[in-house]
């Protein structure tokens, strides 16, 4: 008689244990991993309204760059064309990107191919700040630009065109960490 | 009865199971919680940290000591700055501490922290640092935590691949990063090509008392040598020096230094080297340089300027030095735990180049060279290459080891640490750093045996990471968990400075070593008192000498006259106290330099020059006890012509 | 008989381990002293625990009023109690040696642990007289001057043994080897008088 209410307790102590352990594991599905929530784009999701713009902004506040915009943040390299550089970005404008082969914009955004179009994209941008008289002095000494994929474009002046990589520069606009030079066409190796 | 026993004992067993299980299934489940995290770098009150970190404070001047993985800092010590906390570099011992041949240079630019190593193993007995500007070397005690020790390097300009020891402390290593006129001379700055040279200094630690004495200079071609490492294990007695600008142009370094392809890693055999100026070899050459060493027993610095240096010339060594091509102006040259694998990270590049020193060394056997660079041999890129590791980062700065085979890299423009894996090249993880980080460090990454447990990331923009402090804001450092495959941010803290480089080690390696008072009965300070019966005053001149002693809570003497405008007054004070933690510190109205603290069993001198006359108060400035606003005194500042005679007093 | 005779000798022969170890230990604990401040109170003087205890306890108690703690030469105690143990220990040894010659009987060995305890007790005593006098015999000019709830001036003694909170500090007063040793020691010889006692009755 005296070993039941001892073995009422052990069943007891061994249910609501149970219901600790499940409760406990219920716990920790719903909270979340604090890296997650923490700047997803890193420097790019800095806000600050005061300071000169970077390229990225530059970049998304011009219409004629939405589609290159678009490609920056499909490949998310947004925080390279954030830090402090300087970075000189030959920046293509829309038409340039629709010059290309039927289809080749649409597949690069896809998902699978983000490496190959964050490399095509990094060829754009040159470490240094290349304004238009460092790319005339480039051309008159016969230096070429060393992109950050590795690759060197070559700077010709023809007239009063200047091109790098075959791309020819429309404008140049100054940021605040390097320099944008608008190209007419994508710099394909 | 035998039924309900079982039935206990198997109730009983079951029970246990279940609460084992119960407690694993929580601990696997606590890994995605943020709790978990914040249990990883949460230290209760009372509890210490695991180890130690000593951030370098870039232009503070300073090193800073952090516990790990807190991030909490505990101490700045001075090392190439004046510092008012203490009175380094303001007090009469320490102001020869930074003397140079310039003169008095009270700054400089702190930026590569190493520890000392026996057989490739950190041993905490010292830690070294390189002033940037004004080429000096130092060496901080780990018992006392203060700096014992700088030397000037002379012939050299930006002293940046430095300042990094050989695997049994052996030399402590200063690279040039600009390169100059050796000997300095009035020339014209176009002439650079061929005319500069960069000097790399080899500066030999006592292995006793770490005293440094410069054993040799190599006067290498005038690249900029940019970071270095040394050989170890395997190739312990070589060190390896990046290079940039090997175009040795000498202005607009942003384009021309980054026109060839390929920079160098320079190898060096320093132990061939070393055997030929133990044979004689080299050339001993005027120079001017100031070595600077703080005595423990006399609390007292001296600086000596000496007057020569040894040099040697490459082309008299042959097969000491070779040229390691490595893509786009290379920053951080490291080498892994197993001296296998030098790393080279060109800053411009999306790569990492890794040579083998097998390679390496067969390369050479089999005289394999492809060219040579004034009179240097330059080894076949394809021949020495290990692998590359493709990253898909952009700017690789700096890498460090975990001593399992897996290293990890910086990548300044991408933002990130990338983990690769030794041999196979592959990327295991990447995370975010916030932002642009420049070094990383491990405890001991930098040794045969890292104690890999945490990654502290140093960034170089901070942003919006803080509570805004106006257009300043401190450096922002982050803590990863490594101990798993993947890379866990842990924390995230504000340095102090700009920290290039830190060091660490594990806590118990510095922890019963560390020193909790100076004694008494061994302090040799020439003004010092053991007794506040010593106390005096006395004139020599216009010099006047106050002997006087601390002890809770006052001074003694702390009644003196006849002290005149004029005046060049010492007030040497030794803290009679033999308690740990219970400074005394000293100031006094008008003092033209900065208070003193002053540690137990310890003397220090200030310097004050009365201006006016009157009766001036003096007073402790460290809260020592529930005394400490009683801790105070008076000096009587009489006319300079006036006939007051010296006296001193205390309570009478 | 012998066996006895062999038990006294030890017993007093461990009275000369005071000469080695500390007799007693008064330790000082505050939050600001992690690691406590002690006294080690030897037959012949004072020393501190760590190298400079005895200099700390002192710095402390100025604010009190306290003297400082007693040098050897300033307590008469501390010249007079190694004479008394030696002589003690010295005598125990004699009676233990003398009885194995038959020359004296078992009844010394309680007459010698009689008197040690009566000179032990006085020694506890004097001990305990000192530690009230240096706990309350304070300065008139302290710098702190505190009172009991009920106006009286506060008494700083350590306990004479166990523990006892002194402001913020936490007082402990234990023996320490030497004294165990003693004890230890003096039970060895009320030990030999019984068993020499037993045998004496068992051979009639």
């Amino acid at each position: 008689m005296k070993s039941i209410p001892f073995k009422l307790i052990l069943i007891v102590l061994a249910l609501s244990l149970v219901y600790a352990c499940t409760n406990r594991r219920d716990g920790s599905t719903q909270s979340e991993d604090p890296q997650a929530t923490s700047h997803p784009k890193g420097q790019a999701s800095v806000e600050d309204d005061v300071s000169a713009k970077n390229i990225l902004q530059v970049a998304m506040s011009s219409e004629a760059h939405s589609t290159l915009v678009a490609a920056v943040a499909a490949a998310q390299i947004e925080h390279v064309l954030v830090n402090a550089g300087p970075l000189t970005v030959f920046a293509p404008i829309n038409e340039a990107f629709d010059a290309l082969p039927e289809g080749t914009v649409e597949n690069l955004l896809k998902p699978e191919n983000k490496a190959q179009l964050a490399t095509i994209l990094t060829r754009h941008a040159a470490p240094g700040s290349f304004d238009i008289d460092a790319l005339k002095r480039e051309a008159t000494k016969g230096r070429k630009i060393y992109m950050a994929t590795g690759d060197y474009l070559e700077v010709v002046i023809e007239g009063d065109k200047i091109f790098v990589g075959g791309a020819e520069i429309l404008s140049t606009i100054p940021t605040s960490n390097g320099v944008i030079q608008v190209v007419n066409k994508v710099i394909l190796p | 009865m035998k039924t309900s026993i079982r039935i206990h004992s198997l109730l009983m067993a079951g029970l246990a199971f279940l609460a084992m299980s119960c407690d694993q299934g929580n601990r696997a489940g606590n890994g995605a919680l943020s709790s978990n995290i914040a249990e990883k770098v949460y230290i209760a009150p009372g509890e210490r940290d695991e180890q130690y970190g000593f951030l370098s404070g870039g232009y503070s001047g300073n090193l800073t000591v952090y516990g790990l993985p807190s991030g909490r800092m505990f101490k700045e010590i001075p090392v190439f700055s004046q510092f008012p906390t203490s009175g380094y570099g303001y007090s009469e011992e320490t102001k020869p501490m930074l003397n140079t041949s310039f003169g008095f240079v009270p700054w400089d630019d702190l930026h590569h922290p190493d520890i000392s190593q026996t057989k490739g193993e950190l041993d905490g007995r010292w830690i070294f640092a390189n002033g940037n500007n004004t080429p000096r070397i130092a060496r901080i005690s780990l018992t006392t935590f203060e700096t014992e020790e700088i030397i000037e390097v002379p012939n050299s300009a930006g002293n940046h691949s430095s300042s990094f020891i050989t695997e049994n402390t052996e030399y402590v290593v200063a690279g040039t990063r600009f390169s100059v006129p050796v000997p300095q001379r009035d020339m014209p700055i176009s002439e650079y090509k061929s005319n500069f040279k960069g000097a790399l200094t080899f500066i030999a630690v006592d292995p006793e008392h770490g005293h440094f004495n410069i054993k040799f200079q190599l006067i290498m071609p005038g690249f900029n040598y940019d970071l270095s490492h040394p050989g170890r294990d395997k190739s312990h007695g070589w060190f390896f020096f990046s290079t940039y600008n090997t175009e040795e142009a000498n202005t607009l370094l942003e384009v021309n230094a980054s026109q060839n392809d390929k920079d160098f890693i320079a190898a060096i055999n320093w132990k061939k080297i070393e055997a030929y100026v133990n044979n004689g070899g080299g050339k001993k050459v005027p120079a001017r340089y100031a070595h600077n060493v703080y005595d423990e027993s006399t609390h007292t610095a001296t600086s000596t300027i000496k007057e020569e240096v040894l040099t040697v010339d490459p082309s008299d060594v042959p097969g000491a030095i070779y040229f390691l091509p490595t893509p786009k102006s290379p920053h951080g040259c490291d080498v892994d735990p197993s001296g296998q694998y030098i790393i080279g990270s060109g800053k411009l590049s999306a790569d990492i180049t890794v040579h083998s020193f097998d390679k390496m060394l067969a390369a050479i056997d089999a005289k394999k060279f492809d060219g040579e660079a004034y009179g240097i041999p330059i080894l076949n890129y394809d021949d020495i290459l290990a692998g590359t590791v493709q990253s898909g980062g952009l700017g690789p700065l700096h890498t460090e080891f975990d001593g399992r085979g897996n290293a990890y890299t910086t990548f300044f423009i991408s933002s990130e640490v990338v983990k690769w894996k030794l041999g196979t090249w592959e990327v295991i993880d990447r995370q975010p750093t916030f932002y642009s980080v420049g070094h990383l460090m491990i405890p001991g990454g930098n040794s045969r045996k890292p104690h890999g447990k945490y990654l502290v990331a140093m960034n170089k923009i901070t942003k919006d990471r803080y509570l805004p402090t106006g257009p300043e804001m401190e450096h922002s450092a982050q803590i990863y968990d490594i101990s798993g495959e993947k890379m866990q941010l842990l924390y995230d803290f504000p340095t102090h400075g700009e920290p290039h480089y830190a060091a660490g080690c594990d806590a118990e390696l510095i922890v019963n070593n560390s020193k909790k008072i100076y004694r008494l009965d061994e302090n040799k300070h020439p003004y010092a008192i053991t007794s506040p019966a010593q106390a005096k005053v006395e004139r020599k001149g216009n010099e006047v000498h106050i002997y006087m002693s601390t002890i809770r809570s006052h001074f003694t003497p702390d009644n003196i006259e006849g002290i005149k405008v004029g005046d060049k007054v010492y007030f040497h004070i030794t803290n009679h106290e033999q308690d740990f933690d219970v400074p005394h510190g000293f100031s006094i109205i008008g003092q033209g330099t900065s208070e003193i603290l002053i540690m137990p069993g310890q003397t220090k001198t200030s310097l004050w020059e009365p201006k006016r006359v009157g009766v001036w108060p003096f007073y402790c400035t460290d809260f020592c006890s529930a005394l400490h606003q009683e801790m105070q005194g008076y000096v009587r500042v009489s006319p300079a012509n006036a006939n007051i005679e010296l006296s001193w007093s205390l309570d009478e | 008989m012998k066996k006895a005779s062999i038990l006294m000798i030890i017993g007093s022969a461990m009275l000369l381990s005071l000469f080695v170890f500390p007799m007693w230990n008064i330790r000082l604990g505050a939050p600001q002293y992690p690691e406590p401040l002690g006294i080690d109170i030897y037959i012949n003087g004072l020393r501190g625990e760590s190298e400079f205890d005895i200099q700390n306890i002192d710095g402390l108690n100025h604010y009190i009023g306290m003297k400082t703690l007693p040098k050897p030469e300033e307590m008469w105690e501390f010249s007079v109690f190694p004479l008394v143990i030696l002589a003690m220990s010295i005598m125990g040894i004699l009676i233990g040696f003398l009885s194995i010659a038959g020359k004296l009987s078992s009844n010394w060995f309680l007459l010698w642990f009689v008197l040690m305890s009566i000179l032990g007790i006085l020694g506890m005593y004097d001990f305990n007289q000192w530690l009230v006098a240096y706990g309350t015999d304070l300065d008139p000019n302290a710098i702190m001057k505190l009172l009991n709830p009920d106006g009286t001036p506060m008494k700083y003694n350590p306990p004479l043994m166990g523990h006892k909170k002194l402001l913020n500090f936490d007082a402990y007063s234990y023996p320490r080897l030497g004294g165990v040793l003693m004890g230890i020691g003096m039970i060895f010889t009320l030990t030999a008088y019984f068993i020499g006692r037993s045998k004496v009755i068992k051979t009639r």
